[in-house]
């Protein structure tokens, strides 16, 4: 696959490929950001204008193509489904009445049903916590449970109004 | 103020009138801009039905702002010439120019001494005659899908090679009309390639430092600095006899070795827009129609010889490029289209103001610019007609 490029002076720059056969794909990208498809059956046809894109859907379209194409997620509430139980991640509120407990201490499975798979604090994660690991606040607990056993867990690491 | 404000308001919007009703009828801006110019300026046409319409006059303000759009339309060919294709495909390009100029130019000389001009006004005849409109070509090409075919590659080059030998022609020509006899002629040329030469070898060398002068986040103080730049730089060229269409050409060349040409496509070129239209707004304002007349059987003999060369010379050209019969008749048709180019070189001549350079020069390539963008435009939309019609149908 050979891509001829070349400047156009007063407009940009155009770029010639080869897509297979004789066929040819000319991609011309105007120095205002429009971009401009045309497509030529073979090496001596006229070319024809398939489509003209603007700037950001140009950027959009390029970005499909790529397969890079990302549409944000909601980030409150991220949810992986397993079966029954989910894995969420909760906020360790400073005033909690667990922080500066150990998880051991803490004794949440039992507690609550629930299980802490990870802790992330700060740009640190702690993977699989033992049970000397130090609940902080501001810490955000990676946990696994139904939502019943979740909404227990929460309402222990929520801040403490009483 | 009043007075001068309210003028320029009614040009401004004559001109973006002008241009939305060219766009409608699908073509060039350019002739537009120049008719209307003709319209509300004190010449002739001066009433229709009663109504004065000698609304805008000649005043030192348009006149800077038709300066600086010849100052920054230069500006532009320099940033975007792209001396790396020039030198990969110097040898096509270098075949397919020199033919182009010496059919077209040759041509141009050949109708000036035949109509009794003298060796300088010949010399801006030919000029005017010879070189292409790259802003019309361009833009038709990019209408009719051409740009993606093998016929833009010569009509490109051509146009690229041209734009040297613009930039050489008026160079010489500034310093040699500004001058009187052949010594102060020959110091003019000297300081002219004195003054571009240190520009390009400040732009060749000091590329690094000119990409930091310019690197600011801010837009506002991005477009500032170029268009101050750009601007001194023409003033101090044309302070020291030097064409200032020129300076501006080598600055851009030396500027588009910098990082900062994509930005200054962006942000810069509205400028260069509103100044480029009032250049050709001031074209007609200064242009009297009746001179015209006058220059008639000139305009004719003109309009009939360059468009044939123009033709035969861009067919021929196709050759060096392997084109077909059908993609070689489209370099000629390509090439007819006539505009900016000529416009400059005949207010350069308006500039000097001897003999037929002051009045007649100017009032002819108006005619002349007109008839042949929009001759121009209209054979490059009518090509498949034409080619098929020559016997060079598709296959």
């Amino acid at each position: 696959m050979t891509v001829y490029e070349t400047d156009v002076p007063g407009v940009g720059k155009k770029f010639e490929v080869e897509i297979g056969g004789d066929e040819r794909l000319v991609i011309l990208l105007h120095h205002d950001g429009k971009r401009e498809i045309f497509h030529k059956a073979d090496s001596d046809a006229d070319a024809e204008r398939l489509f003209t894109l603007q700037g950001r859907l140009a950027r959009e379209v390029g970005a499909i193509l790529q397969g890079a194409y990302f549409q944000p997620v909601e980030t409150d509430e991220v949810e992986v489904p397993l079966g029954e139980a989910i894995i969420e991640w909760i906020d360790v509120d400073e005033t909690a009445e667990l922080v500066d407990q150990t998880l051991g201490d803490a004794n949440l499975r039992q507690r609550t049903g629930a299980s802490i798979v990870a802790i992330q604090r700060g740009s640190d994660t702690v993977p699989n916590p033992g049970p000397d690991e130090t609940i902080a606040a501001g810490d955000i607990l990676v946990t696994l449970g139904t939502r019943e056993e979740l909404t227990k867990l929460e309402g222990l690491v929520e801040a403490d109004d009483s | 103020m009043a007075e001068l404000l309210l003028e320029v308001g009614i040009a401004l919007t004559a001109v973006a009138l002008a241009g939305a009703l060219a766009n409608r009828v699908g073509l060039s801006v350019i002739p537009a801009y120049i008719v209307v110019g003709i319209l509300v300026g004190p010449n002739p046409p001066s009433s229709v039905l009663g109504i004065s319409l000698n609304l805008v006059s000649d005043s030192e303000f348009i006149q800077v702002l038709a300066e600086l759009g010849i100052v920054f339309l230069l500006f532009f060919l320099g940033l975007e010439f792209s001396v790396d294709q020039l030198l990969r495909d110097r040898g096509r390009i270098s075949a397919a120019g020199g033919v182009d100029f010496a059919v077209n130019f040759g041509l141009g000389v050949a109708i000036g001494l035949l109509f009794g001009w003298t060796l300088l006004e010949t010399l801006f005849l030919a000029g005017v005659v010879y070189i292409s409109s790259s802003a019309v070509i361009t833009k038709s090409l990019i209408e009719e899908g051409w740009i993606a075919n093998d016929e833009s590659g010569p009509i490109l080059g051509t146009l690229v090679f041209e734009d040297i030998l613009i930039a050489v022609y008026l160079a010489v020509l500034a310093a040699v009309a500004g001058g009187g006899d052949l010594e102060s002629a020959a110091l003019s040329v000297g300081t002219a390639f004195l003054f571009l030469g240190g520009l390009t070898a400040v732009a060749w060398y000091g590329s690094g430092w000119l990409d930091r002068f310019f690197r600011t986040s801010s837009d506002e103080l991005f477009i500032l600095r170029v268009v101050g730049v750009t601007t001194l730089v023409a003033g101090a060229a044309l302070a020291l006899g030097v064409s200032e269409a020129v300076a501006a050409f080598f600055l851009g060349t030396g500027i588009s070795q910098t990082a900062h040409v994509e930005r200054i496509e962006h942000i810069v070129a509205p400028a260069r827009d509103i100044f480029a239209a009032v250049f050709f707004f001031s074209i007609g304002l200064t242009t009297d129609v009746t001179l015209i007349a006058g220059v008639a059987a000139l305009l004719a003999v003109a309009v009939v010889a360059t468009t044939v060369g123009k033709f035969l010379s861009g067919t021929f050209s196709g050759r060096f490029y392997d084109l077909d019969r059908r993609r070689s008749l489209r370099v000629g048709l390509g090439l007819v289209p006539r505009g900016e180019f000529s416009l400059v070189i005949a207010t350069l001549a308006a500039g000097i103001g001897t003999g037929r350079l002051a009045s007649v020069l100017p009032a002819f390539t108006v005619g002349y610019v007109l008839v042949m963008s929009v001759l121009g435009s209209v054979l490059i939309q009518q090509a498949d007609t034409i080619t098929d019609a020559l016997g060079a149908s598709s296959g």
